[in-house]
């Protein structure tokens, strides 16, 4: 019985592809997608209004620029200051320094915290125990200053007591430059390692049992479960935590801002506190303060960028 | 013709009422009483010329203390347009926000007609030619030229060295021009007296130390601390406040250090002595520790008889003023925590009885210590200390009333605003004690009705705020604070003893800082030289360099900004 199917060659399905692709094109797929397109419209609109148009502001840059007078442009002035000042690099370095460490010591804790939750089989004894570790997140760091300040206390604070009580010699953490920089790191991983956890734990809950099961049946352990399912697993999610944390590491500003003082300037100045002195308390010179905010978003733009590009290498997939 | 035949002779009808007003009243009564209510212009003369002021019909007001909504800003606003006529936009922003706001004010082009302004922003905004030159206003206003008359019938009389303090030389000149420095031009008006601080000591431990002999001197019964070679005269009511303790007090370095040192002795866990930090955030940056800086000064200022500024951070007696600050932290006799203590952290320490001196404010505070310590602390007494022999306290510059440029009528806003706030009057009234029937009330409530029992020698007294009508405290300022007046003002509200007394104390022994010299460039310098000087006296104080080491760090560090300094403050021969 002779076919009555037409036989069409693959170049003609291209072609017929083609042709259906140019008739849908532009003008139909936006016809098509037109609903999608309406429902875009506001977060179009909040994205300009919000994110792009205030870059406009970037040119003051490059100008001279205080609340009390037209702006004068100055070109590259404010930028020449900025890279002679010896304060700003000290202050760069400082941030780099300290939020590189701080992103680190987060990244370990969170997912070693998470991954520790995930072994508790009893419910309640692991909703307890997340409430109790979110709960420093929600304190504002003018309060965490004042109790670590008070725990700290040379005079008065309870780990001083403990180290007189042992013959050791009481320490001054927070205003000696080798303490105090420890003492940051201390706190916000007390502040915000539990917080940091949610969606490490979230991540952990997608997946599948099915490959615990099968290295079970394997014979893997805990340990080799974790190591060969359960980080792997966690891999992606790593990744986007740290690139998206990474972009904002140059915004480090209040912990540093509470706890920092005169006698340890030296070690933990950073770029927004330096841009606070020089642009409030100082001059109102907005114009020098918008250059120090420029180069300080050059610089995350430079560390997203790397960082995507690293995980391409490893991942074989960036996320940007 | 005729218009013009008009306005001569209304000008000549008010001009004459005046003269009769003038010869009328004598020499006490020289203004009509009712004049800023009454009239829509003001009369005064200028150069010697009788002039006419129109009253502004509206008056933006942007302030930055007590007058929040809590306080009754409501009640002020409405009480200052029934006093005045003039319709009154009153705003407080968050003080944290304060200047954060005006600046927003500036950028945007919605600037208040009159601000208030702490001293360290006030040369800023005046070199920016944000304030307006007022000058020409002072020197001709009646309140300079005591054409004022009190309730009393008196000439109200002003504290002109405060006026004096808030005279500075800027980059721009009146007429707005860039670079044409002009000497001591006024560019805002204080509100009331800058204040400053006083070592208070705990007088209980005091008077048992030295009457057990404990204190390693002892002066007679009635000897007198000097100051600058003479004995102070305390008033009488320092001596009822505080007199079983002024025999006790150290006279000189040696001897406070001697106090310290029996403090601490005293018992385990004592601080001889606290601050709110080793140097002031803003000038005068020495303000507490006096008995440590003593004649050394962290900052740039003209010594006696010289009219070239110094950098005091360089000159030799600012290394003995550290090695004193280091040695007394090496012995434990300041505050370990000193360098990050915040104000409240030092009081509390000195209501928890931990505290043998604390260096705080005179004034209103006399009393507030004196109460929270006693709270706490039965029997406890806080004595504001006279200065040693060997220095004297400083007194920082007034907050200012000031006039933006944005201001269109800027003579009648001074004369309705700084001068009605000054008037000794109605007007001193409402700024500082408040609203009848709100803030305060007559005694015995018989004249009640827009402070009119006050003619007739009345007094009143304070009542409890609206915002907690449950609260023991009374309230204590409208705005400006009443015990700090400038002038002579007849308050109907008597004053508590401890503030008068310690305020007494301080004005005999302290000196009025100007605000400092500023331009541009120095403002600019001052940031870093604030922050490098900040950080150089902390690590010499913990002990981590010499005061040598420290000193010449400093000069390496900050050379640039020490030239640019000595550049603006003294001229180009200083580069």
């Amino acid at each position: 019985m002779a076919s009555t199917t037409k036989s069409v060659k693959p170049m003609e399905q291209l072609g017929s592809l083609k042709s259906k692709n140019k008739s849908s094109s532009l003008g139909g797929r936006i016809k098509r997608y037109a609903n999608f397109y309406v429902m875009f419209i506001p977060v179009l609109v909040i994205l300009f209004l919000f994110y792009y148009l205030p870059m406009y502001g970037i040119k003051y840059a490059f100008t001279e620029f205080t609340p009390f007078g037209p702006a004068t442009w100055t070109g590259l002035d404010n930028f020449v200051k900025l890279f002679e000042a010896r304060r700003f690099w000290d202050a760069f370095n400082n941030t780099l320094f300290l939020s590189i460490i701080n992103l680190t010591l987060s990244m370990v804790f969170s997912v070693g915290i998470a991954l520790l939750m995930n072994e508790i089989g009893r419910l309640f004894v692991k909703k307890f125990v997340q409430t109790i570790i979110y709960l420093p997140h929600f304190l504002s760091w003018v309060v965490v200053a004042g109790i670590f300040t008070i725990i700290l206390s040379q005079e008065t604070g309870v780990v001083n007591l403990v180290l007189e009580k042992m013959g050791f010699e009481k320490i001054d953490f927070l205003t000696n430059e080798s303490w105090w920089r420890s003492i940051f790191f201390f706190i916000n991983r007390w502040k915000e390692t539990g917080w940091g956890t949610i969606i490490f734990i979230a991540a952990l809950s997608g997946i599948s049992p099915d490959l615990y099961e099968a290295a079970e049946i394997d014979g893997a352990g805990r340990l080799k479960q974790t190591w060969y399912i359960t980080i792997p697993s966690l891999m992606n999610t790593i990744l986007v935590v740290f690139i998206l944390n990474l972009a904002k590491i140059m915004n480090i500003f209040e912990s540093v801002f509470v706890l920092y003082n005169a006698s340890v300037y030296t070690v933990s100045d950073v770029i927004q506190t330096y841009t606070y002195r020089v642009g409030m308390q100082g001059t109102f010179n907005y114009g020098y303060s918008t250059a120090v905010g420029l180069f300080k978003s050059f610089v995350a733009l430079i560390l997203v960028g790397f960082s995507n590009f690293m995980s391409s290498k490893v991942t074989g997939k960036g996320i940007v | 013709m005729k218009k013009n035949f008009a306005a001569r002779a209304a000008t000549l009808t008010v001009a004459l009422s005046v003269i009769a007003g003038l010869t009328a009243c004598g020499e006490k009564k020289a203004l009509n009483p009712d004049i800023y209510a009454d009239k829509d212009k003001y009369v005064t003369y200028t150069d010697g010329v009788l002039t006419e002021i129109k009253k502004p019909d509206k008056i933006k007001l942007v302030t930055d203390t007590n007058l929040t909504i809590e306080n009754g800003r409501e009640k002020f606003r409405t009480e200052y347009e029934k006093l005045t006529g003039i319709e009154l936009e009153l705003e407080q922003p968050a003080h944290n926000q304060y200047y954060e706001k005006i600046n927003l004010s500036f950028a945007g082009g919605e600037m208040p007609d009159v601000m208030e302004v702490g001293n360290t922003y006030y040369p800023n905004y005046a070199n920016y030619g944000a304030l307006f030159d007022m000058t020409d206003i002072w020197n001709d206003s009646d309140l300079k030229n005591g054409r004022l008359t009190d309730w009393n019938g008196d000439v109200v009389t002003i504290d002109e060295k405060y006026v004096d303090a808030l005279k500075i030389t800027c980059d721009i000149n009146k007429d707005g021009k860039v670079d044409d420095n002009e000497k001591d031009r006024l560019y805002g008006f204080p509100m009331a007296r800058g204040n400053g601080t006083v070592t208070y000591v705990r007088g209980d431990w005091l008077k048992k130390l030295g009457e057990e002999n404990k204190l390693g001197y002892t002066h007679a019964v009635n000897e007198v601390p000097t100051y600058k070679g003479e004995e102070i005269d305390f008033s009488d009511d320092f001596k009822a406040e505080f007199g079983e303790y002024i025999q006790y007090m150290p006279k000189n370095y040696d001897e406070f250090l001697s106090m310290l040192r029996a403090f601490k002795n005293m018992k385990s866990g004592t601080i001889p002595i606290t601050a709110a930090g080793l140097i002031n955030s803003e000038a005068p940056y020495d303000i507490y520790l006096r008995e440590f800086y003593q004649d050394a000064r962290p900052d740039f200022y003209i010594p006696e008889g010289s009219d070239k500024y110094v950098d005091g951070m360089s000159e030799p007696k600012m290394l003995d003023a550290l090695q004193r600050m280091q040695d007394a932290f090496r012995e434990g006799l300041m505050d370990r925590e000193i360098i990050t203590n915040k104000t409240s952290t030092s009081r509390n320490k000195f209501y928890d009885g931990k505290v043998g001196c604390f260096n705080y404010w005179s004034g209103m505070w006399c009393k507030n210590l004196n109460q929270d310590l006693q709270k706490r602390n039965k029997g406890g007494v806080a004595v504001p200390m006279p200065p040693l022999e060997e220095t004297e306290y400083m007194e920082r510059p007034p907050t200012a009333i000031a006039i933006t440029t944005a201001a269109e009528n800027p003579w009648g806003i001074y004369k309705w605003i700084c001068e009605f706030s000054h008037d000794g009057r109605e007007g001193q009234m409402l700024f500082s004690r408040g609203v009848e029937g709100g803030d305060i009330k007559e005694v015995d409530e018989k004249d009640a009705g827009h402070y009119k029992w006050i003619e007739k020698n009345k007094k009143a007294e304070a009542l409890t705020p609206i915002a907690s009508p449950d609260s023991k405290d009374l309230v204590q300022k409208s705005w400006f604070s009443p015990e700090l007046s400038i002038n002579s003002f007849p308050d109907p509200i008597e004053i508590d003893n401890k503030i008068t007394s310690s305020l007494d104390m301080f004005a005999k022994t302290s000196r009025v800082n100007p605000v400092p010299k500023m331009t541009l460039n120095i403002a600019d310098a001052m940031t870093e030289i604030s922050t490098i000087r900040e950080e150089i006296i902390s690590k010499v104080v913990k002990g981590e360099m010499s005061p040598a080491e420290g000193v010449k760090d400093y000069e390496n560090r900050a050379k640039l900004e020490i030239q640019t300094m000595m550049r603006e403050l003294n001229g180009a021969s200083e580069a």
